[in-house]
């Protein structure tokens, strides 16, 4: 790939008794190279420098990468395996005590053992996540279904990348979160964001975003909030919270009314457009202010801004996704690009901005509950015959489709689920409705949990696994372009801490399964296998090796071959991945969120994240730095609906929905709708919003609707301000 | 290649705040960052600054010191007192009209921002500079510079460098550009 006008040759500053290892950042799917300096005398990380050359950021970090590598010898490290006997401490961090791996692992499977005797194969579950590498997350499928024999087995990528991929895939016949790289985004003419606020989300995107207002193009962003990048937007569409739907359709239905469609494209690459022309017929710029809030004149400039941009790419995020209709919404601005025929070619395309680390790579190999690796589904014989056949078992051994995150906690309620493993998540923080996902989790017979920190969730565990963190071990990622990177290890295993790999491998052993497992002695071990199984799929990654990935500064898939140098754009022979090689542009009715305002809960409530922390916070939140920068949520408001409720900048007020409650001070700013409140989602325990968030699933990607629900705020009688 | 330069573009600014993050990774900090990055006006919108050190060419900190304690390197960066010489008046911190020079009362000595002095004399971009990731800090070479001067509307006075006594007292080796950047802005279509 030839360097950008951004690319810079800089050496790197290395300090005496000091190494830098090339690797990547943990946190989000922008995964930034960075390399790590270790002191050649500890052989421990002891800080970061940038990595210049790595294209997608060129050295750029956010406050999150600057200060990753403090988590790795933080003194919250857990050591030592730990167990805990007394069940009535469940929720708390109280009672556990230090054992050895042995213990440990002997007690799991004995336990396991027991349970699968007393209630079937089913009985238990796996409940993994998507920061952590590829290697890991595809074992994570192969150890649930081939070591632990269950179908329950499903990931926190349901809370984040799931609507995306089920909207995608319908659009487009693939999962690849971006059809074009990244290295694209500055040269565009136009860029159309939706429910992304890259600038605290993807904040090394940013150089890339601005640089196309600073060439004269546009930034269209279609937000609630006038987010640090809906503030310099061209046109910022500030819409209601949930109606997605409606403002895509609208500007659809302007781009066929104004003459912007390519005919030609339309009849030759795509099906769907007629019946889509009928449904947004009716999706007038006043029809649709009218349900989005947004003014006509602001729907209609940005339908012509798209409309007579040369080129353009369509980026969404969480914000549409989030939603009981998230897939609906990636499907329906990504008709945008189709109906336009900006898509199949440099500089014009769709593209999600991945959440977490290995959100793409995460979600291809097999942790999902109706799939296998490669993008396999398990609902197709065929698929389960070739991985049952690259795993060695029969083919009538494999385990049926599970259920999704959020539906697993049902299931251990009514005991259908009576143990977990848990890994790589904090669902005590991050799932939705989490009164009842708490209860859940108490009521589980035995669960396990793997974390490098005593995470909210840790704390409903009777074993807690300490596990490496991910500058301790090899790997690899795939990023939100779809390109395949390599972490490297920097440091030895913290403490008696282990791979996720290794513990699964040492579980599969003593549940006699390990002969599926024990030829795996390493993460290329692994890798390799990856390769082989994947092969023929969608997601498949046959042709990547580790060498490749080094030479090339990543591999984009598919690479299907040895020579393939893998496909940074796609679709540029105009092919989707439908059967007949058309992509499908959807026809959409509007519906609106699972739960509108009325007069008891009259605020619309919205969630989100800050720049400071990553998901639950599990990790963040133990950085000084970070929670120096944003140590507890705040409610933003509107100062005139603060003078509404008679609340002032920094009083402790309730917030209520229909699921639950919790107390915030109170952030006044003129930058958000009236009709809507914000709160970020990364802290636990009384301060967790999702306490009070709506699990309404969407129908196809099983994703709830964090993004939108009805509350109200309720003021404390004698009012919470500081003084002083 | 050319002399380099810190150029500041605050319209970019997101408050990330990681050029303050960055300030303690350079190796000769302490571990403790050295500028600020200011809400503009936190009520109404999200619009930050940063607030660097803009290394006066005439620095009233320097000007200010009565133990000589306060140096300029070869490239324009006004360095931190000298820990042999502070006698910890704390005059700097009220000379310099932008309140940068930072006072440890434990050590009973000011710090500052020196430009990652350690960095740029081998032409290594500061550390804030290397991770802003929208550039609104830019360590660019003077040509670069001029290219952007002629870029940028300037009839408004937005532009600044050391040239204009309304926005910065002197002249300085830092340029800045103040929020605004975009209008006028020749647009593509």
């Amino acid at each position: 790939m030839p360097k950008d006008k951004f690319f810079k040759v800089v050496e790197n500053k290395i300090h005496p008794n000091e190494k830098l290892v090339s690797t990547h950042c943990c946190y989000c799917g922008m995964q930034c190279g960075m390399n790590l300096r270790v002191d050649t005398t500890t052989n421990k990380i002891i800080g970061v420098e940038p990595r210049y050359d790595f294209p997608v950021n060129l050295g750029k970090m956010c406050p999150k990468g600057v200060t990753a590598y403090q988590q790795v010898n933080h003194p919250d490290r857990i050591q030592r395996p730990l167990i805990r006997s007394d069940a009535s401490l469940k929720g708390t961090a109280e009672g556990f005590r230090e054992a050895s791996w042995e213990e440990a692992l002997d007690l799991i499977v004995s336990k396991f053992k027991e349970l699968q005797h007393n209630y079937g194969k089913d009985t238990l579950s796996v409940y993994s996540g998507v920061s952590m590498t590829n290697e890991k997350c595809y074992l994570t499928g192969k150890f649930a279904r081939v070591a632990l024999q269950t179908r329950y087995i499903d990931y926190n990528g349901r809370f984040c990348m799931s609507s995306a991929a089920a909207g995608l895939n319908r659009s487009l016949g693939i999962d690849r979160g971006s059809t074009v790289p990244w290295t694209d985004i500055h040269q565009t003419d136009c860029l159309f964001l939706a429910g992304s606020n890259a600038a605290e989300c993807h904040p090394t995107s940013m150089f890339r975003i601005w640089e196309v207002q600073n060439r004269g193009g546009y930034l269209i962003v279609a937000d609630p909030r006038e987010t640090p990048l809906a503030r310099r937007a061209d046109i910022h569409l500030d819409l209601r919270p949930g109606t997605d739907l409606a403002l895509a359709n609208g500007i659809v239905h302007l781009l066929i009314k104004n003459g912007h469609i390519d005919e030609d494209f339309i009849r030759n690459h795509t099906n769907g457009f007629e019946e889509t022309k009928e449904v947004v017929a009716t999706f007038t710029p006043e029809y649709v202010s009218e349900i989005t809030g947004v003014s006509v004149e602001k729907i209609v400039r940005a339908a012509d801004i798209f409309g007579r941009a040369p080129d353009a790419i369509v980026m969404f995020c969480r914000g549409v996704e989030q939603q009981s209709k998230g897939t609906d919404n990636v499907s329906a601005y990504t008709n945008m690009s189709l109906v336009t025929g900006k898509i199949g070619r440099p500089k014009s395309g769709v593209a999600t901005l991945t959440g977490q680390g290995n959100g793409q790579g995460g979600r291809e190999h097999g942790q999902k509950a109706d799939q296998l690796p490669g993008y396999r589904k398990l609902d197709n014989p065929e698929h389960v015959r070739e991985i049952a056949c690259a795993w060695g078992i029969p083919a009538e051994e494999m385990p049926q489709k599970g259920v999704s995150a959020y539906e697993m906690f049902q299931l251990m309620k009514d005991k259908t689920i009576r143990s977990l493993y848990l890994l790589c998540s904090n669902p005590v923080v991050s799932a939705p409705n989490l009164n009842h996902v708490r209860e859940s989790l108490k009521s589980l017979d035995f669960m396990v949990c793997c974390d490098f920190y005593l995470s909210e969730s840790a704390e409903y565990a009777d074993v807690v696994l300490p596990v490496t963190s991910w500058a301790e071990d090899d790997g690899t990622t795939t990023n939100l372009e779809g390109r395949i990177i390599r972490h490297r290890q920097a440091q030895e295993w913290f403490a008696e801490s282990k791979p996720d790999w290794w513990i699964q491998i040492e579980i599969a052993k003593r549940m006699g399964r390990g002969q599926f497992f024990t030829h795996l002695k390493s993460p290329q071990d692994i890798f390799n296998e990856i390769r082989q199984v994947s092969k023929g799929g969608i997601a498949d990654y046959y042709g990547v090796t580790y060498e490749k990935i080094d030479q090339n500064n990543g591999v984009f898939w598919p690479c299907r071959e040895e020579g393939d140098e893998g496909q940074p754009h796609l679709f540029l022979d105009k092919k989707f991945y439908h059967p007949d090689g058309k992509a499908k542009i959807c026809a959409l009715p509007y519906r609106p969120p699972a739960e509108e305002p009325d007069e008891e809960y009259p605020l619309r409530l919205t969630t989100g994240r800050v720049v400071f922390h990553y998901l639950s916070g599990n990790q963040t939140r133990r950085i000084p730095f970070l929670k120096d920068m944003y140590p507890d949520p705040l409610l933003e408001v509107h100062p005139k609906t603060a003078t509404r409720y008679g609340i002032e900048h920094d009083e402790l007020v309730t917030l209520k929905t229909r699921r639950g409650e919790a107390q915030y001070r109170v952030k006044v700013i003129e930058a958000i709708r009236e009709d809507t409140v914000f709160v970020p989602y990364h802290w636990g325990k009384a301060q967790s919003i999702n306490l009070l968030t709506n699990p309404a699933l969407d129908p196809y990607s099983k994703m709830p609707e964090f993004k939108a629900c009805a509350a109200k705020i309720i003021k404390h009688k004698h009012g919470g301000v500081r003084h002083g | 290649m050319g002399k380099q330069v810190l150029y500041i573009e605050m319209d970019n600014c997101i408050g990330c705040r990681s050029c303050l993050a960055a300030c303690t990774q350079c190796g000769g900090h302490d571990n403790r960052n050295r500028n600020y990055v200011l809400d503009v006006d936190p009520f109404i919108s999200r619009q930050t600054i940063p607030l660097m050190c803009f290394h006066c060419v005439n620095p009233a900190c320097a000007r200010s010191c009565p133990a000589q304690a306060i140096q300029i390197a070869d490239n324009g960066a006004v360095l931190s007192a000298l820990v042999e010489k502070c006698i910890g008046c704390q005059n700097c911190t009220i000379a310099c009209p932008y309140g940068i020079p930072k006072f440890d009362e434990e050590q009973n000595l000011m710090y500052k921002c020196d430009l990652c002095y350690d960095r740029t004399k081998e032409g290594i971009p500061p550390m804030c500079a290397s991770v802003c990731p929208t550039n609104t800090l830019q360590w660019i070479e003077e040509a670069e510079l001029e290219e952007k001067r002629a870029q940028i509307p300037l009839a408004n006075r937005k532009w600044t460098a050391s040239h204009d006594p309304d926005v910065l007292e002197g002249e300085t080796n830092v340029k800045i550009s103040l929020p605004g950047i975009l209008q006028g802005k020749q647009k593509l279509f």
